[in-house]
């Protein structure tokens, strides 16, 4: 499984949470998520555009950073 | 003039602490066909809609907000 790494706009928890959530929601992903530093480390079998697409559901801003 | 018939619906959502949680809801709900007015209460932890009926229903407007990754409840 190919280790991703993400920026996304988190500004708190609750951000994050949301992360959190919709992430489990996709399933078949490992992630941790560096509220500080905005990154999320996503491992997955998931192409990057669906990993992307499911993180800007949270209304926040992501980009792909590359893989780790 | 045409009275346009709107719903109003009032949802709660759980997760939010912070006021850019509120403004990515209302961003991207307000940007919904049909949605003609959002107001997110970060404190009272709900989200006040008027809608279209067309449009959408509370079912949508309640998976749209659980989609963003913030469980979305209607109290009914």
């Amino acid at each position: 499984m190919t280790k991703h790494e993400f920026f996304v706009d988190m500004t708190c928890e609750g951000c994050s949470g949301a992360v959190t959530r919709v992430l489990n929601k996709l399933g078949g992903v490992q992630f941790d998520i560096d509220l500080p530093n905005k990154k999320v480390f996503i491992e997955s079998d998931h192409s990057v555009d669906l990993l992307l697409e499911t993180l800007k559901k949270t209304g926040k801003n992501a980009s792909y950073i590359g893989t780790k | 003039m045409v009275v346009k018939e709107l719903y109003s619906i009032l949802v709660s959502v759980e997760g939010m602490t912070c006021n850019s949680c509120v403004e990515s809801i209302e961003d991207k709900i307000g940007k919904l066909q049909g949605v003609y007015s959002i107001k997110v209460s970060l404190d009272s932890k709900n989200a006040m809609m008027f809608f279209d009926p067309t449009f959408q229903t509370t079912e949508s407007l309640r998976e749209a907000i659980d989609d963003m990754g913030f469980e979305a409840s209607v109290s009914v």
